[in-house]
């Protein structure tokens, strides 16, 4: 099959590199900047290209058989752009699949103005796990109003729907609400735990037990209990304000989105406050080391990441830092710059090694949960740090071993 | 003021006039209003329905100038210490300099401009480390009114940034407490603003405020977070635990009345941004320029002093209202109530001796359509004969067809008021007899926006010179409100000591009543 993908995102790529894999010819029109930041991403488009069934360009293959939106969720203009040309410019039996995550409608916008058989498919998958997430996917939604399109995506998807079948067929208004439900779901239940590790803290209860308890009923499930310091990601933080939108638009209270929202973003400064709060308000004597600045491990991706409040909220009391980030690329080098007074970007310093980060700090915050970081060498640490503090951001440590080894310990409700 | 030549003049005009009924002075003059107007790019002054003709306004004007007006403008310009009585100058118009400011001025500007930002930022930080959401500004007199009154007049104009900010003045701390019970201690700071920084009324509240804070933060280091200071006292501020870094100063020139301008303006600055707080400045210099430098036949403040004193001294009018067409200038009357009454309602002159005459009379208002419905039944058909200013803003709330239609009924009602007070209607039955000849000004100013409203309460500020000039007093002391002060001190002290030895039977009649009702609850 020939396929042209549209888009540079994450998601286009990995879903370029996977039909290419599975041998289809696949045309990506778009570029790879954003390779390095998906783990696998790099070595799958390099075998694609290398074999011949992958090709980068800026115009598209007008013979394809599939036409793939993978776009940014806020490139809505871009994509009626797309559908128009497409309308005119390639062979009637094409198919056009949309996986970007539109403003609800505009997937009707593009069917009317591309003329062609059009399938609503969202991407669940996660970054950090997209390869995995697309190659064996939990669910694959179709929907669609065009039967013949049905039957040639399920073609086209068959190799990644083996196990079992994962495909549920619902209208394209069902399949676009679907994907902003779901991160609203997600985001719930995510807010719910960190307010509940709030109160967990306050009742000297351990937010890590009640979450084993609670995840053990099979209603609730076990996945998105984790309290932190709140989530990130530019697209889930898009999806829940239009998700707001929509609620609101429906003649419906917003509350409830809007308070997880909100404690979202207070969470992100949860241990801004315990540091806050142990040193009695007093931090412009203090440098701080940090752990992990992407919103989630194996990604360079910094959109909405927790510890952006968190630099910002200690840098504006004075503080200087040590940071470290197994992953960290120009996109934070350039948020400084755009975000940070020069004052302040001078208090900052980009350490190499995880250990030298520590090197006379008062305090150490672990933000992201890289693997790396799960089974530090206390002793290092203890050598290197003015004091032994420990802020743990993800809940990674065993208290007890911190506090056996005199590192005054905060985790997460806890 | 009546040792001058056009005093002697003034006088027996002055008689002559009061037999004209205003309507007629219309009636026999079709320029009238091209005369007696004075238009700026901002705003359009119309004294065409006072009782006066060409002649009274020219001896007014020579009255300005014989009282030196000129002189004494230069001086307070200069910031020469004409608050002779505390041996201070009076140079507010010294904080609003924009272009031009003092080095402590700028000094202020720059540490309010980083108070701001922290806040707008979210990085304005309460005990718990949370970001502060609610400002309460705890002040009395000056430190109160200014501020309420501006932020109020341009609520509409707050940014989505800013905090929601709260005032509360009075020594019964109902208005504290009522707020403290909506509000979290975490997330709220207090801005206890006082010139002297020793006012009981402020300090009182700021000692509950404190003690609410402390009721749930761990240590006395983070309750202080929770307190900016704005003073003239940095010793006091700083004894009391204002931390240094939310200190603001001002300085014993900037009179309490006319200290919105001064760092006592942070509330302000926090709702309406640095930028805000700077275009208020500025109308404010845009009028002091005005002032300064226009000849007094063109010049608002001096023209709109005169009138007030034609009205007063001449025409013996007892009383002043304050008609805002524009429900955003709710406390403004409230806020010249201090301003006038406060500078000057005395009866000593500046040489020392007591005056002859009358001189600021009692000024009241209310925002004009509900007004309205309140005590224009007196200024219809009364006893008493009353001077008014209806202000009016040529644009409305925005130019939707239902706010055109509101701002036209305001405009309707604003100029039939006015016209309605001029010329009345008579009737045989005296139920429906309209007197008229009940004069005002009218103030048009085009938009209420920062700029404008510092321009107007400028305006206002220096008409009250321009009497005081006149008058001959000073108006920038305050010594009528030492007394009330002091005997209360007293009072408090019979009331912890339980008796009423010394006191009047009366205050002794009542405390012992009081006494006598708390035991029985």
């Amino acid at each position: 099959m020939k396929i042209n993908v549209f888009g540079s995102n994450i998601s286009a790529l990995v879903c370029a590199g996977c039909l290419a894999e599975t041998g289809n010819q696949v045309t990506l029109i778009g570029n790879r900047d954003k390779e390095r930041s998906e783990p696998g991403l790099l070595k799958l488009l390099d075998t694609q290209l290398d074999a011949g069934r992958l090709e980068f360009s800026t115009g598209y293959d007008i013979d394809a058989d599939y036409q793939i939106l993978s776009l940014e969720p806020g490139n809505c203009s871009e994509a009626k752009l797309i559908a128009k040309s497409l309308a005119a410019g390639t062979n009637s039996n094409t198919c056009l699949i949309v996986r970007s995550n539109f403003t609800m409608g505009t997937f009707k916008t593009i069917t009317e103005l591309s003329q062609k058989p059009c399938i609503m498919n969202p991407d669940f998958a996660s970054e950090g796990r997209a390869i995995v997430g697309f190659m064996r996917p939990d669910r694959i939604i179709i929907g669609s109003h065009a039967p013949q399109a049905i039957k040639s995506f399920k073609r086209l998807f068959s190799p990644f729907n083996r196990n079992h079948n994962v495909i549920i067929e619902m209208s394209p208004e069902s399949a676009e609400l679907t994907k902003y439900a779901t991160n609203a779901m997600l985001a719930t239940r995510i807010s719910l735990m960190n307010e509940l590790a709030q109160a967990a803290e306050h009742l000297g209860a351990d937010i890590e037990e009640v979450r084993q308890g609670l995840g053990a009923d099979q209603r609730i499930g076990k996945a998105y209990l984790y309290a932190g310091t709140g989530f990130g990601g530019a697209d889930f933080e898009i999806d829940l304000s239009r998700i707001q939108k929509i609620i609101h638009d429906s003649g419906s209270d917003e509350g409830l989105l809007k308070a997880v929202s909100l404690i979202n973003e207070q969470q992100k400064e949860v241990l801004f406050r315990k540091i806050w709060q142990h040193f009695n308000c007093q931090l412009d004597d203090k440098t701080v080391a940090i752990w992990g600045i992407s919103y989630k491990p194996n990604s360079n991706s910094l959109e909405g990441a927790p510890s952006l409040s968190l630099i910002k909220a200690l840098l504006n009391q004075g503080c200087s830092l040590k940071i470290f980030d197994p992953m960290l690329e120009a996109n934070f080098t350039i948020w400084m710059r755009e975000t940070l007074p020069l004052e302040q970007q001078k208090r900052i310093e980009i350490c190499a090694d995880m250990y030298e980060t520590t090197e006379q700090t008062d305090a150490l915050c672990v933000i992201t949960e890289w693997q790396l970081f799960y089974s530090p060498n206390l002793e290092t640490l203890k050598a290197n740090m003015r004091t032994p503090i420990i802020l743990d951001g993800r809940n990674l440590y065993d208290k007890q071993w911190m506090e056996e080894n005199q590192f005054i310990y905060y985790g997460i409700g806890r | 003021m009546i040792e001058t030549q056009a005093f002697s003049k003034l006088k027996p005009l002055a008689e002559s006039i009061k037999q004209t009924h205003l309507k007629s002075l219309f009636t026999d003059d079709v320029n009238r209003f091209e005369q007696f107007h004075v238009q700026t790019e901002h705003l359009l002054y119309d004294f065409s329905k006072q009782k006066i003709d060409a002649e009274v306004l020219q001896e007014l004007l020579n009255l300005a100038t014989e009282s030196d007006l000129q002189p004494w403008i230069e001086k307070l310009f200069a910031g020469e210490k004409i608050n002779q009585t505390e041996d201070r100058a009076a140079w507010h118009t010294a904080l609003r300099d924009i272009n031009n400011p003092l080095p402590e001025v700028a000094q202020q500007w720059h540490k309010m401009e980083h108070l701001v930002d922290l806040m707008h930022s979210h990085q304005l930080r309460g005990f718990s480390g949370n970001a502060i959401t609610d400002v309460v500004n705890i002040g009395v007199g000056g430190s109160d009114l200014g501020p309420l009154m501006v932020t109020y007049a341009l609520e509409s104009d707050k940014l989505p940034i800013a905090p929601d900010v709260h005032f509360v003045s009075t020594l019964d701390a109902r208005q504290l407490q009522r707020l403290l019970k909506r509000l979290n201690p975490s997330t709220t700071l207090f801005i206890i603003a006082s010139k002297s920084f020793t006012t009981i009324d402020t300090l009182s509240l700021a000692e509950t405020a404190k003690e609410w804070i402390e009721a749930s933060s761990p240590s006395q280091e983070s309750t202080l977070r929770h307190f900016i200071g704005i003073s003239t006292n940095p010793t006091k501020m700083s004894e009391w635990g204002i931390l240094p870094q939310l200190q603001l100063e001002f300085w014993d020139w900037v009179g309490g009345r006319y200290s919105l301008w001064s760092a006592i303006g942070l509330s302000i600055a926090f709702e309406l941004g640095m930028q805000g707080y700077k275009d208020l400045l500025a109308g404010a210099h845009a009028m002091d320029t005005h002032f300064k430098t226009t000849p007094f036949e063109k010049n608002i403040p001096v023209l709109l002093g005169l009138i007030g004193i034609w009205n007063t001294n001449f025409l013996d009018l007892t009383a002043q209202a304050i008609l805002p067409y524009d429900s955003r200038l709710k406390y403004f009357a409230s806020y010249l109530e201090q301003l006038e009454m406060e500078s000057n309602g005395k009866s000593t002159r500046r040489d020392g001796t007591a005056t002859t005459y009358r001189t600021c009379p009692i000024l009241w208002g209310e925002v004009g359509p509900n007004a309205q419905h309140a005590f224009y039944q007196l200024l219809h058909q009364g006893t008493e004969r009353v001077m008014s200013d209806f202000i009016l803003f040529t644009q409305g709330q925005s130019s939707s067809e239902r706010a055109k239609f509101h701002q036209n009924l305001n405009i309707a009602n604003c100029l039939a008021q006015s016209r309605a007070l001029m010329i009345g209607k008579s009737s045989e039955d005296l139920n429906k007899n309209y007197p008229g000849d009940q004069v005002s000004n009218t103030l048009l100013v085009n938009q209420l926006n920062a700029f404008h409203l510092g321009m107007l309460v400028a305006l206002y500020e220096h008409k009250v010179f321009v009497q005081s000039v006149v008058w001959r007093i000073n108006p920038f002391d305050q010594w009528g409100v030492e007394l009330g002060k002091k005997l209360a001190i007293n009072i408090l002290e019979h009331i912890d000591s339980h008796t009423t030895e010394e006191l009047d039977t009366s205050t002794a009649g009542i405390l012992n009543t009081i006494w006598k009702q708390q035991n029985e609850n």
